[in-house]
C-alpha cells in the first residue's frame, strides 16, 4: 500500500479509503456566495401604527373640544362655617331625661338654584348669553309670526271681524 | 406612502360624512360686510356652550322662562343675522346665493315659501334626518331687509308655538289645537 495518496491522492487508492471518501464527501466545503438574511420591510406596519396613533390623537382632540363645548361641571363652593363664640356651658336642666338635647336636626334646606352657584365671571356671560338668546327666538318667532299671518290672510280677516 | 394614504383613509372615512351628516349649520359670515351699510344690526351667534350657560341662568320658577329652558335643551346653537337698510338695493341676490345654495343641500326641506311685492320673500326651511327634524332656517329677504335665521339642532315647534306671546315674543297662533281647546276650557 502506498501512503501517497493520503498525503497527495497519488499511487493506489486504498477501497476503505475510498469509500470513507464517498460517504464524508458529501460533507465537503462547497464554495457558494453569501447570503446574507434579507432586510424586512417594517415600512407598512410602521405606516398602520402611525395611522393609529394619528386616529387617536384625532379622537383625543375631537372628545376634548366636545366636552369644553358641552357645559362645565357645576362647581360648588364650600364655605368654611364662621367659627362661633365658644358660649358658656349651661346648667344642665332637670327634666333632661324626659327632653334630651337634640344632637342633629332635620332641616329642610332650599334649594339652591344653578345660576346661585355660577362664579361671577360665568354669571354675567351666561346673562348674556340669556340675552342674546331670547333675542334670537324674538327674531325666530317674530318672522314666524310673520309666515303665519301671511299664509293665513283670511283666517285672521275673520278673527278681526268675529273680535 | 401609498399604504400610509390608503390606511389614513380607512381610518377617517367613516368619521367625516358621519359628521357632515349632523351638521345643520349655515354658514352665514359672507354677509357680514353688509353690516357696514346697514342702519341696524342683529347678529347672534349662541352655541351649545353658551345655550347651556344660558339655561343655567334661567329662573325655573318662573313659567316663561321654564318654557324657554325647554325648549333649548336639546338645541346645539342658534344662529341670527338681521340687516335693516335705510334705502333699497343695499344687498344683491349674489350676497344671499352662498346661503340659499347650502339651504338646496341634502336633508334640507322648504316648508313655506312666501312672497309679496310689499313685503318681499319669506322662506322657512327644516332639515330632516329621517322624520327627526335636525335643523330650522328662515330667510327673510326684503328690499330694505335681509334676516337669516338658523336654528341648529332637534328644534321642537310646539314648544317654539308655545312661546307665543312670552317674554316679548309675539302669538304666532300656531300652537296645537289640544292646547287651544284647553284654554277654551279654561
Amino acid at each position: 500500500m502506498n501512503d501517497d495518496y493520503l498525503w497527495d491522492k497519488t499511487g493506489q487508492p486504498d477501497p476503505q479509503i475510498q469509500q470513507l471518501e464517498e460517504i464524508l464527501g458529501t460533507l465537503r466545503y462547497q464554495p457558494r456566495p453569501l447570503a446574507l438574511p434579507q432586510k424586512r420591510n417594517y415600512f407598512p406596519l410602521l405606516a398602520i401604527a402611525a395611522s393609529i396613533l394619528l386616529a387617536l390623537l384625532a379622537g383625543g382632540i375631537w372628545l376634548r373640544i366636545r366636552s369644553r363645548n358641552e357645559a362645565p361641571p357645576q362647581q360648588v363652593r364650600v364655605e368654611q362655617p364662621a367659627p362661633k363664640p365658644i358660649e358658656a356651658p349651661k346648667p344642665a336642666t332637670t327634666g333632661s331625661a324626659s327632653n334630651p338635647p337634640i344632637l342633629a336636626r332635620n332641616r329642610i334646606h332650599k334649594p339652591r338654584s344653578a345660576s346661585s352657584v355660577l362664579p361671577k365671571q360665568e354669571r354675567e356671560e351666561a346673562l348674556m348669553a340669556k340675552e342674546q338668546l331670547m333675542l334670537a327666538l324674538r327674531v325666530t318667532t317674530e318672522k314666524l309670526h310673520l309666515v303665519h299671518t301671511r299664509t293665513q290672510p283670511n283666517q285672521i280677516k275673520n278673527q278681526h271681524r268675529v273680535g | 406612502m401609498k399604504t400610509l394614504l390608503i390606511a389614513i383613509f380607512l381610518i377617517f372615512a367613516p368619521v367625516f360624512p358621519a359628521h357632515a351628516q349632523q351638521d345643520s349649520r349655515i354658514q352665514m359670515s359672507g354677509l357680514d360686510h353688509l353690516a357696514a351699510k346697514a342702519s341696524q344690526t342683529v347678529d347672534v351667534n349662541i352655541d351649545e356652550r353658551l345655550m347651556r350657560l344660558a339655561s343655567r341662568v334661567f329662573d325655573d320658577k318662573d313659567e316663561d322662562e321654564r318654557e324657554v329652558k325647554k325648549l333649548i335643551a336639546n338645541l346645539k346653537g342658534i344662529y341670527v343675522k338681521s340687516f335693516e337698510f335705510e334705502t333699497e338695493g343695499q344687498y344683491t341676490a349674489a350676497d344671499i346665493e352662498p346661503i340659499r345654495t347650502q339651504l338646496r343641500g341634502p336633508g334640507w326641506t322648504r316648508l313655506v315659501n312666501v312672497t309679496s311685492k310689499k313685503e318681499g320673500m319669506l322662506e322657512v326651511y327644516l332639515l330632516f334626518n329621517g322624520d327627526v327634524v335636525r335643523g330650522l332656517a328662515v330667510l327673510h329677504t326684503d328690499d330694505k331687509e335681509l334676516t337669516v335665521v338658523n336654528i341648529v339642532g332637534p328644534v321642537d315647534v310646539d314648544k317654539l308655538a308655545r312661546l307665543e306671546g312670552q317674554l316679548g315674543i309675539p302669538d304666532l297662533g300656531i300652537g296645537s289645537q289640544k292646547n287651544k281647546k284647553n284654554d277654551d276650557e279654561k
